[in-house]
């Protein structure tokens, strides 16, 4: 397999995962159950840093051990999340991270991402728009 | 009087003539040092100004929207498939929120720009949408082309920038969240007095008047924090961006790659529906 042809089977599995999920353009949040609190471990697979919504893909085990299950992970903006401390670099593809969510409502791999520990480089990022909701802050 | 003098008097009463009526080219005259200088006697709204989220949503319930019964069907529904999870995409197509509804449910950053005669409002959202609204005294043009933001006016009463807007598009969706929303259906027209509460932050009271989906104007407010902090310096916000993956082609090249949606359309269709 060529090199341009690898890029294409990564690009058709991420597409084919995207079109079973939500779209990505900005949207409610309201299909995600902010009721429950679920954490998976797992391997960064893409952290795509774009807006209006930034997506982590995680490769987790699952019972086969070849295939891992790929979770999908929305956030909310670049702009947002440096607020907040996040920067395009804070997540590479193959760092161990340990996520924690708010599930998809239908049980599809997928969630609100609330926290992520990237046990690769200690780092800790969360996200919270609300804890923006005041003035000056640092 | 003599029916000579009339139509002078009438002329005289009716204020001066715009350029438009006297047959003249309307000019955006270059500004001299005073116009400059008197920028500073303007309040201070520098800064980023970041959302009261939670106020948003609050104001769903306590600044209810009036609208008319017809419309007040179709938004329950929407509601109804929100709060079961199944929320309807009124911007998955990445089109602006638009006026009024960028000021009522944003969740991104703006900021304000003053130079003589203008006011300039910059987001982050919809690819660094912007708002222009001329403080020369024009009036709105007697027939202008429907776009998404409308023709903003605006005067300073004080220390409170009122704000008049007209010719938003009627596909322009009057929206609570970004799941519930109407379209306008034309003749939209808002007013805002825009100021600051306290030092550091801005209420945006707005009066929305849309008379073919509201029984009668719609008055809530909408707050704003000033963020000085460099951190909250506004970036880009391309919407689309999301539609694209980060690819390289044969050559090498970094390139964006569309991402198919479950049905191949390039707009995406609602969760609902998409699966």
């Amino acid at each position: 397999m060529t090199r341009a042809s690898l890029h294409l089977a990564g690009l058709l599995i991420a597409g084919t995962l995207a079109g079973a999920l939500p779209a990505l353009a900005h949207h409610s949040f309201a299909m995600f159950d902010f009721t429950k609190v679920i954490t998976i471990t797992g391997t960064v697979k893409e952290f795509q840093w774009t807006n209006p919504h930034v997506v982590l893909w995680v490769n987790v085990e699952g019972k086969d051990p070849k295939h891992p299950d790929v979770w999908w992970l929305e956030m909310t903006s670049p702009g947002n999340l440096t607020r907040t401390g996040w920067n395009r670099k804070a997540l590479n593809a193959g760092d161990k991270v340990e996520v924690e969510l708010n599930p998809l409502r239908d049980g599809k791999l997928g969630g609100a991402l609330i926290k992520v520990t990237n046990s690769t480089t200690g780092q800790v990022f969360s996200t919270n728009l609300r804890d923006m909701e005041k003035p000056g802050l640092k | 009087m003599t029916r000579s003098l009339l139509p002078a008097l009438l002329v005289c009463l009716a204020g001066p003539l715009r350029a438009e009526d006297q047959g003249t080219v309307a000019v955006n005259s270059a500004p001299k040092p005073g116009d400059w200088a008197a920028l500073a006697k303007l309040p201070d709204w520098s800064g980023v100004w970041t959302p009261f989220i939670s106020d948003q949503n609050r104001r769903i319930t306590t600044d209810p929207v009036p609208w008319q019964p017809q419309v007040a069907a179709q938004i329950r529904a929407m509601e109804a498939e929100e709060n079961a999870g199944r929320p309807r995409g009124l911007f998955i197509n990445c089109l602006p929120e638009a006026m009024p509804t960028w000021m009522l449910i944003t969740h991104n950053a703006l900021e304000f720009l003053f130079t003589p005669g203008r006011v300039t409002i910059l987001g982050e959202m919809d690819g660094n949408r912007l708002r222009r609204i001329y403080t020369d005294g024009r009036p709105h043009p007697p027939d202008p082309d429907p776009t998404f933001h409308g023709h903003s006016i605006g005067h300073w009463e004080g220390n409170t920038l009122v704000v008049d807007t007209v010719a938003v598009l009627p596909q322009a969706f009057l929206a609570v969240s970004e799941a519930v929303g109407i379209p306008n259906n034309g003749d939209l027209h808002v007013i805002e007095r825009i100021h600051l509460a306290e030092p550091d932050v801005l209420h945006d009271d707005l009066e929305i008047i849309a008379p073919h989906v509201l029984t009668r104007p719609w008055k809530t407010t909408r707050i704003y924090f000033r963020q000085r902090a460099r951190k909250y310096d506004i970036v880009e916000g391309v919407c689309l961006q999301g539609f694209y993956a980060e690819r390289q082609d044969e050559h090498g090249n970094a390139i964006f790659v569309p991402i198919p949606h479950a049905d191949g359309n390039p707009v995406p269709l609602p969760p609902r529906e998409s699966k």
